[in-house]
Order: C-alpha cells, then sequence, then structure tokens
C-alpha cells in the first residue's frame, strides 16, 4: 500500500477522558475486532491497567477504513501511556505518527497532564485534531472547551469533533478527520532503513518484540538489522502488525507500524526511542530523541518471609524482560535482611510493579519509603549518589547535600490558586509563573523538589482543591539544600529501613508526625514498645505503643469450633504478614508511613 | 464412646445488641413447624450410635425457655426413644429469666433436665437495656430462684465484662449476686464485638462506649480472683465450677470427644468429621420436610488441622494438653514435633509442662490466642 494511504495517530487524553473507549469504538467501527472478541477496552492488556483505567504500556492496532471518498486506508492508532512517569514513553510513541486526536472531556476541559502532552506532539510536529468527548453529559459545555482549547493551546478548535464514545457519536467523524487532516508518512523505501523503537515486549517464543515505527526502507524476515544506540545486531525472523494481537506479515514498509522479532533475548537491548538500520546499509544517524531512561524513584523492596528471596529475584528478573525501566540490585537491611533497591520511573510506576509482583506472583512484599537520588558532596570531596537514606554518611562528612528538583505545573480553578501556593511554599517551592488559561482556569509553574512531590504533594494537592487540581512535572536538575537524616527506633533499636531524608526545618515536625504514625499502625504487643525519632543521637520525639492487656477468644462454644480456628487462622495470617525486627513485628504498611502522614 | 448431643432452638424474643448466634426473633409462625422438624432429625439419626451412650445433653440457643409448653418434653421424648441415654447424664437447658415460670421449670424438670443455665449477663439494671436484654436484675433472681425452688441443684449464670457503661465495681456486685444465689456454675465472658450485631453498627457509627483495656482487664482479674475465693474454680478460660460441677457438655468440645448436633446451624463432631447444618431456619425446616439432610458443610479434617484443633482446644482447659493423649490420637510425638514452639512459649511464660500435660500459665490465659496460633499452621 502506496504511503499516501496510511495514517499514524495517538490519542491524547487525560485520565477518564475516554481514550480508551474512543479507541474501542474505533476498533469495533472499523470491524478490526468481531464483536464477540471486543471486550471493553481492548487495548489496556495487563489486568492492573482495567482495574486503574489507565494504560501503563503503549499498545498499538492497525485499522483498515474504506473512507467517504471511497479508498481503503490503514490507519495505525499508538495508544500512549497516559501518566507522568511515562511521558518519555509517551514522547516516543508520538515521534511514531503525524497526528494525533487531543480528547478533551466536554464537562472537564483542558488538564494539566493533556497539555504536557499536547505540547509533547506540538514538538513532534503532530497534526492534531481536537475531539470534545462525553457531549451527552448534562454538564458538557462544548463550546467553553473549545474557547479553552484555542485560549491555551493556540489551536484551532473550530472544526472540533464533538463525540460521545460511549454512545458511539462521532466515530465516524473521527475517522474521517484522520484521513482528510493528517499527514501520510513522508520518507522513501528506496532509502537505508530507519525505523524508530516506540515500545517492546517479551515473548517467551519469540525473544524480545519490538514495535516499531519505519520511517524509510523497509523490513523483511532475514534481513540483518542494528540497533544503533545498543549497537546490537540481530537477524529479523518475523514481522507483523497488530490487529490487535500480533500477526505476520511479509514486509513492514514505509510509514507502517508493526512489530520485528529476531529472537533478541535481552530487552534491554530494545531501548525505546532507539533506531533500528540495515545492518549492511545503515543510515548515518539515528532518528532524533533518544535518551536512556533513568529511574527517578528507588525504594526497597523485601520479602517478608526471607525463604521468598528467591522467588522475588526471579519475579524482578521476569517483570523486567518486559520494563527495561525497571532497575533492581541486591541490597541488605539490618532490619529487613535480604532485599532489592529498586529504581522506577515514578511512584505510580514503583506501585505498579509492587502490585504486579504481589499479584501475579503471590509475594508478599515489604516497600521501603520511595527516595530520590541525592548527591552527597563529602569533605574529602568525594561525591556519593544516595538512593537509600540508611547510606547516608555521617554528618561529619558531608560538605553539603543536592538534591534533584522538578518544574511543577498545575492547572487548577482559580477558587484554589490559594491552596495550591500555600502547598506548594509549604513544600519548599519557589514560584515561576502563573497564567490565566480562561476566566477560570489557572496555570501555575513552581520549581519543587522531587522529594515533595513524591512525599505526598499531589494527594494534598488534590484533597485541598477538591480534585480538581491536575499535575505535571518534569525534572529540571539538581539544587542545594539543607538536609538531615531522620532515624527511628523501636524498643531502643534503630530501624534502618525507617530512616528518612529530610530538610532540617522540618526534621522535627516530620519526625512526631512519623512517631505519631507509626503507633497508630504498629498493634499492641505482649509488651511495651517505645518508638523514637532521632536525628544523629538526639530524640525529637516519642511515642509508646502500650502492652496488650488481653488477647483471648471468651466464648468457644457451641461447637462450631472450625470458626473458631478459622480466627486463630485468620490472626495468625495477619501476623505472618508482620516482619519480625527484634522482639517487635512490624507490619508491611509501617514502611510506607512516612507517605501517609497528615 | 459416649456422645454428647446439642439440640439448637433458635428463637429469641428480642436479638441482644451483642448477639452474633444464631438466633431470631419474629420467628414464632416457625415454632411448631421448626419441632415437628428437629423430632424427625432426631428420630431419623439415631441409628447411628446404637452401642453408645449419650451421657450430655445441651439444648441451646436462642432461647429454649421460649417455646410453647410441651414442646421441650416432646423432643426429650424422641431423643430417649432413639438414644440411649445414660441415667446420670447431664441434661442443660439454657434458659433466658425474662422467659420462665414456675409451670415451665416443673416441665423442664419433668422431661428429666437437670441442670440449667441462665443467660443473665448482668444484676444491673441500666446495663442490661444497654445490652438489649429483656428481664430485669429482679426478674433473673427471681427466676433462678424460683428454679432452684423447682428442684435444679446444678445451676449456671452466665455474666458478662467489659460491656457499656459497665464498672468494675458493676462487675463485682454482679459476681456477688450470683455468689448469694449460690448456684454451682459460673461462667464469665468478655465482651467480643462480632461483625453483624447492633454493637458493630454503634461502633462502627463511634457512639458505642466501652470500659477501656486497662478496666477491662482489671474486671478480668477480679472476676478470676474473686470466683475463686467464692470456691467456683476455674476450669476453662471463661468458666468456673464448684467441684464436680464442671459443664460435662461443654468439656466435650474442648476434649475432642463427640457430639452430635441437631437443629439450625446445629454442629456435629463424629469420628473426626465436623458437619454444620443449615443457619436458616425455615431452609432448616423446609429440607427436613421434604426428606432432605439438613448438613450443609462437611469437613473431615486433615490430620494436620485436627492436631491443631485438638491443641488449642485442649489447652483452654485448666487441665492442659495431655502429650499422651495426643500422641495416642495422632500416632505423632507432640515434644518433637512442637519443640520450638513450646520453647517460645515457654521463655514468653505463657505456657508450662509438667512432664504429662502441657498447660497455660495465669498469663497464657490471657494471651491464648497468642498460644492456640502457635499449634495452627
Amino acid at each position: 500500500m502506496s504511503t499516501k494511504n496510511i495514517r499514524n495517530f495517538s490519542i491524547i487524553a487525560h485520565i477518564d477522558h475516554g481514550k480508551s473507549t474512543i479507541a474501542d469504538r474505533l476498533i469495533e467501527y472499523t470491524g478490526a475486532l468481531s464483536a464477540r472478541e471486543m471486550e471493553s477496552q481492548v487495548l489496556d492488556q495487563m489486568e492492573l491497567e482495567r482495574e486503574r483505567g489507565i494504560t501503563i504500556k503503549a499498545q498499538a492496532v492497525r485499522l483498515e477504513y474504506i473512507a467517504q471518498d471511497g479508498e481503503k486506508y490503514m490507519i495505525n492508532l499508538i495508544d500512549t501511556p497516559g501518566h507522568v512517569d511515562f511521558t518519555y514513553e509517551v514522547s516516543r510513541s508520538l515521534a511514531a505518527c503525524e497526528g494525533a486526536l487531543l480528547v478533551v472531556d466536554a464537562a472537564q476541559g483542558i488538564e494539566a497532564q493533556t497539555l504536557a502532552n499536547v505540547y509533547l506532539a506540538l514538538e513532534n510536529n503532530l497534526e492534531i485534531i481536537p475531539v470534545i468527548n462525553k457531549i451527552d453529559l448534562p454538564s458538557a459545555d462544548p463550546e467553553k472547551v473549545k474557547h479553552e482549547i484555542e485560549d491555551v493551546i493556540g489551536l484551532d478548535a473550530s472544526d472540533a469533533v464533538l463525540a460521545s464514545a460511549k454512545t458511539g457519536i462521532g466515530i465516524a467523524e473521527i475517522l474521517e478527520a484522520i484521513v482528510k487532516k493528517v499527514p501520510h508518512p513522508q520518507g522513501s523505501p528506496d532509502e537505508p532503513l530507519s525505523a524508530l523503537i516506540f515500545d517492546s515486549h517479551f515473548d517467551a517464543y519469540k525473544g524480545v518484540i519490538a514495535y516499531v515505527r519505519v520511517m524509510n526502507g523497509k523490513i523483511r524476515p532475514g534481513m540483518k538489522l542494528k540497533m544503533i544506540a545498543t549497537d546490537k545486531k540481530f537477524e529479523v525472523t518475523e514481522v507483523g502488525i497488530f490487529k490487535p494481537y500480533l500477526a505476520n506479515i511479509d514486509e513492514l514498509g514505509t510509514g507502517q507500524v508493526g512489530f520485528v522479532a529476531g529472537s533478541i533475548k535481552n530487552v534491554k537491548d530494545v531501548r525505546v526511542g532507539d533506531t533500528i538500520t540495515d545492518a549492511e546499509r545503515p543510515v548515518n544517524a539515528p532518528l532524533p530523541g533518544y535518551r536512556k531512561i533513568t529511574p527517578m524513584v528507588y525504594c526497597g523492596l523485601y520479602p517478608v518471609d526471607s525463604a521468598d528471596y528467591d522467588t522475588l529475584k526471579d519475579a524482578l528478573e521476569k517483570l523486567q524482560l518486559n520494563d527495561a525501566s525497571l532497575l533492581f540490585e541486591p541490597e541488605t537491611s539490618i532490619a529487613l535482611g535480604f532485599g532489592f533497591r529498586c529504581g522506577f520511573l515514578g511512584l505510580l510506576h514503583m506501585d505498579v510493579i509492587q502490585e504486579r509482583l504481589e499479584r501475579e506472583y503471590n509475594l508478599s512484599l515489604i516497600t521501603t519509603a520511595p527516595s530520590v537520588i541525592y548527591r552527597v558532596y563529602k569533605t574529602d570531596g568525594e561525591v556519593l549518589e544516595i538512593d537509600n537514606p540508611s547510606k547516608l554518611p555521617t554528618p561529619q562528612e558531608i560538605d553539603h547535600i543536592d538534591e534533584p528538583y522538578v518544574k511543577a505545573t498545575v492547572i487548577v480553578p482559580n477558587d484554589y490558586v490559594g491552596a495550591v501556593m500555600e502547598l506548594s511554599q509549604e513544600k519548599r517551592g519557589e514560584f515561576k509563573d502563573m497564567k490565566y488559561l480562561d476566566t477560570t482556569r489557572v496555570m501555575i509553574t513552581y520549581h519543587l523538589p522531587l522529594s515533595e512531590i513524591i512525599y505526598d504533594y499531589f494527594d494534598r494537592l488534590k484533597s485541598s482543591t477538591r480534585g480538581y487540581a491536575s499535575l505535571d512535572y518534569e525534572l529540571i536538575g539538581y539544587n542545594t539544600s539543607s538536609l538531615v537524616k531522620l532515624d527511628i527506633l523501636l524498643n531502643g533499636d534503630p530501624v534502618d529501613a525507617l530512616s528518612v531524608i529530610v530538610h532540617r526545618d522540618k526534621a522535627a515536625f516530620r519526625g512526631r508526625q512519623l512517631a505519631e504514625k507509626l503507633k497508630g499502625i504498629i498493634p499492641k504487643q505482649m509488651f511495651e514498645i517505645p518508638i523514637q525519632a532521632a536525628i544523629g543521637n538526639k530524640v525529637i520525639a516519642r511515642e509508646t505503643v502500650r502492652a496488650m492487656r488481653k488477647d483471648v477468644l471468651a466464648k468457644c462454644y457451641g461447637g462450631d469450633i472450625s470458626r473458631k480456628r478459622k480466627l486463630l487462622e485468620k490472626q495468625k495470617e495477619g501476623k505472618k504478614r508482620m516482619k519480625q525486627v527484634g522482639n517487635v513485628e512490624i507490619p508491611q504498611e509501617a514502611f510506607m508511613a512516612i507517605l501517609k502522614i497528615d | 464412646m459416649n456422645v454428647g448431643l446439642y439440640i439448637h432452638i433458635p428463637f429469641c424474643l428480642q436479638k441482644c445488641f451483642y448477639c452474633d448466634f444464631p438466633s431470631y426473633s419474629g420467628l414464632e409462625f416457625l415454632y411448631a413447624d421448626y419441632i415437628a422438624a428437629l423430632d424427625r432429625e432426631i428420630a431419623d439419626q439415631g441409628g447411628l450410635l446404637s452401642n453408645d451412650y449419650v451421657d450430655s445433653i445441651f439444648i441451646g440457643g436462642g432461647t429454649p425457655t421460649i417455646l410453647p409448653a410441651g414442646s421441650l418434653t416432646q423432643i426429650m421424648d424422641t431423643v430417649h426413644k432413639t438414644f440411649r441415654v445414660a441415667a446420670n447424664a447431664e441434661i442443660t437447658v439454657e434458659a433466658n429469666p425474662g422467659t420462665m415460670d414456675h409451670a415451665k421449670l416443673l416441665e423442664l424438670r419433668q422431661c428429666g433436665i437437670n441442670r440449667i443455665s441462665f443467660g443473665v449477663q448482668s444484676f444491673s439494671n441500666p446495663i442490661l437495656s444497654a445490652i438489649g436484654r429483656i428481664h430485669t436484675a429482679e426478674a433473673a433472681v427471681e427466676s433462678i430462684a424460683m428454679a432452684q425452688a423447682c428442684g435444679f441443684d446444678n445451676v449456671n449464670i452466665d455474666l458478662m465484662y467489659g460491656i457499656p457503661s459497665q464498672t468494675v465495681s458493676d462487675l463485682q456486685a454482679s459476681l456477688n449476686t450470683a455468689y448469694e444465689l449460690k448456684v454451682q456454675h459460673l461462667s464469665v465472658y468478655g465482651l467480643k464485638v462480632e461483625s453483624g450485631t447492633a454493637f458493630a453498627d454503634w461502633q462502627n457509627q463511634g457512639i458505642l462506649r466501652l470500659p477501656d483495656e486497662d478496666e477491662e482487664e482489671t474486671m478480668y482479674d477480679q472476676a478470676v480472683a474473686e470466683n475463686n475465693r467464692h470456691g467456683f474454680l476455674r476450669y476453662e478460660v471463661s468458666n468456673f465450677a464448684q467441684p464436680g460441677y464442671e459443664c460435662r457438655h461443654n468439656l466435650k468440645y474442648w476434649h475432642f470427644n463427640p457430639y452430635i448436633g441437631f437443629g439450625s446451624a446445629a454442629h456435629s463432631f463424629v469420628n473426626g468429621v465436623r458437619r454444620a447444618n443449615v443457619t436458616s431456619v425455615s431452609e432448616y425446616v423446609q429440607r427436613i420436610r421434604t426428606g432432605r439432610t439438613a448438613v450443609e458443610s462437611v469437613e473431615c479434617s486433615e490430620n494436620e488441622t485436627a492436631m491443631a484443633e485438638f491443641s488449642f482446644l485442649a489447652l483452654r482447659t485448666v487441665r492442659g494438653l495431655s502429650i499422651a493423649e495426643f500422641n495416642r490420637r495422632f500416632n505423632n510425638d507432640f515434644l518433637a514435633r512442637y519443640t520450638s514452639v513450646i520453647e517460645k512459649l515457654k521463655k514468653l511464660g505463657l505456657i508450662e509442662f509438667d512432664g504429662r500435660f502441657l498447660r497455660l500459665t495465669e498469663r497464657g490465659m490471657k494471651f491464648g490466642n497468642q498460644v492456640f496460633q502457635e499449634f495452627i499452621l
């Protein structure tokens, strides 16, 4: 098929604005899947993705559509992850397209992440087709949303498609708009091959499967290919397209989107953003935009039952097969024993991995509070990158500490500007900018320490704005801060896994809060448990978990022994989920307590 | 082997606020059908135990004494027709002071019931109404005295501690009343708020005011010490009796001995198999009427489960767990099997071992669950 009849596009939307539903309707409308095969939200394949209503991994599907002009078009939809943790993946998916649907909820208007993704799309020179979704809602105000799109993004929204993916309104119009407005791919089949990798997954039989967009040239089985950034070569065994299930074809031509397999064993060799070229006739330069992704958030993962260490290791290795951004290396904690320090793109990524480990591998895990990477400048001139608070050198050895900062963009109704600013100041933010998007909505920009974002900024932002605020952030660099390590002692013994790095001015307050919170989390045991928060040798807060007074089933007759046994089993099960540190049994959530205060 | 019978009467005038037992108010229209079904269930199952004696019967509820005159006589007749009941069998009925009169008591005596267990819970009127009891303290005293006058010389009183608005001296006053009544047996239970009860609702709404843990512990300590001082020796976590008046039927549960349950929600334990009848009263009636079994669940315990049950049940008693009996029943070596657990619990001061019996210490009685769990997989 000529590139003239190919269209590649993505959908940009805020969570809940209807991206997956629109994708489903497009698939349904073009008959890519029969009604029987249709399951709601086809593209969000992972169980977790469905439950959370988010896309974690990019997916793609090829649609065949006969347009009103009578011609048949091959339309590739590349679904993008919808969360700030995965911005880089989004940018690469967008780079594989010529156009994007900008889906905005007719009642909610534009949100911060949508905006960030629209800017990414504009940077990639994508043709943007505004779609105003959920117009059937009683509170829908499409005109207002059109104005917002025009005022905020500067896009002409007069032709915006009015849609209701739920009822199917506007689906045909969207397809027509894609055909008419999204440019067909440029590039030439005769040029040397260059193809952009926008995702990959590991298949037990085929090895790593790279998801690619062919920019120039073509890919056929038998070709020898090279990945430019990793310099890995492989021979193509299969090429194919997404229907959305994988379907082999003979050749992936210029402008097309599909997959390439070639017994590549390590997912790390197939990096998102890298360029695939012909090993025998390579291009001179890779496609622009590649960067190595580095985790921003680190935490310790420990099995509650130390016998599960190997299972955890296997599980992490298996997950890594599909997720090159997940990093882990063994670490040891005095309190928790053997485990792993893991690096994630962000909190959601961390949450998802943790949940998958527990669900898919039936592991019971302890997650320590997430940490960013601190740069510690020692008095002897050495510079350390610290991702685990317990590894911080003693104060005497430290000259100063730098921490990562982000540029945070918040979009909020103007009634909440005060709340957002107050919160951001409290979180050590530096005000940068404030802009009215329209008469009622404001975009506020702050520079904030990343540690505050992963601490509780987003939750607090949501609650102080009644859920109206949306947030986007990007890393901008490192700044020096006055930071100290806050230690927690249980029953007189420091528990390394509970240490956190905090700003000096907040240490006392955090210490008190944390001690108080732990008091609520640690169940009463047969003896009294003092909880102390300390900086260095100085105890700054103290709480006590009082001793349990009594614990016995009083009534045990009527002959229903099974029920009593089950009660005891449940109690024992709860105990098994706790970690014994010294004499003290500590529940899993205690290690995340620092995130749950306020 | 001798067996016990449990006969469940799932009816109450009013549900007490703390109660999660399978008993219901407002089912008066089912009384006659239920008695007929019970009758049939008992008669149909008699053949099981042709060589054994029944040496304990417990008619529990609910409120068995709520039934119309003649009902319990009918049931007891059927029991005697069906089973060989030992001459000295302990036959208990649970009674609610609000449902008693002289005629009913005489009927109980005449049908062979020789032990009566009064659910009193407290002899304080404000507390009684706060926990949803239908009777006053005076009515309770009167009923108990009446029972004794009718010839009951084996009487139990159930009391509770840790209930709303109760103080240590309230409990002491209730204990004193019980001592004055010269009964033979006392059960003293700590309140546990069970889900599905009125108390649980109120707790969720934050309007249930319970004594704090310190007070509750003091109540417990006091009840144990006072009972002992008055000659009621503890023989199980919550049970106290004058020597010789330990409840033979309830001991069967703790000693892993067999019992057969009749009626809705009744449980049986025969040949190591635990069975439970359907909880729904109308379904029970329906099943029996149509000739089907009332058994809803059957649990043939794995050896491991049986060992766990045997252990935690035996440890509830003051006599403790007989190592020899365990080894004989399960063809196993208790001390070898639980070496580390025993060491750990000894070190915590929760259990003691005299070479034959493993038992809870005073402290262990208080933290029984911490001990029981260790014997569960």
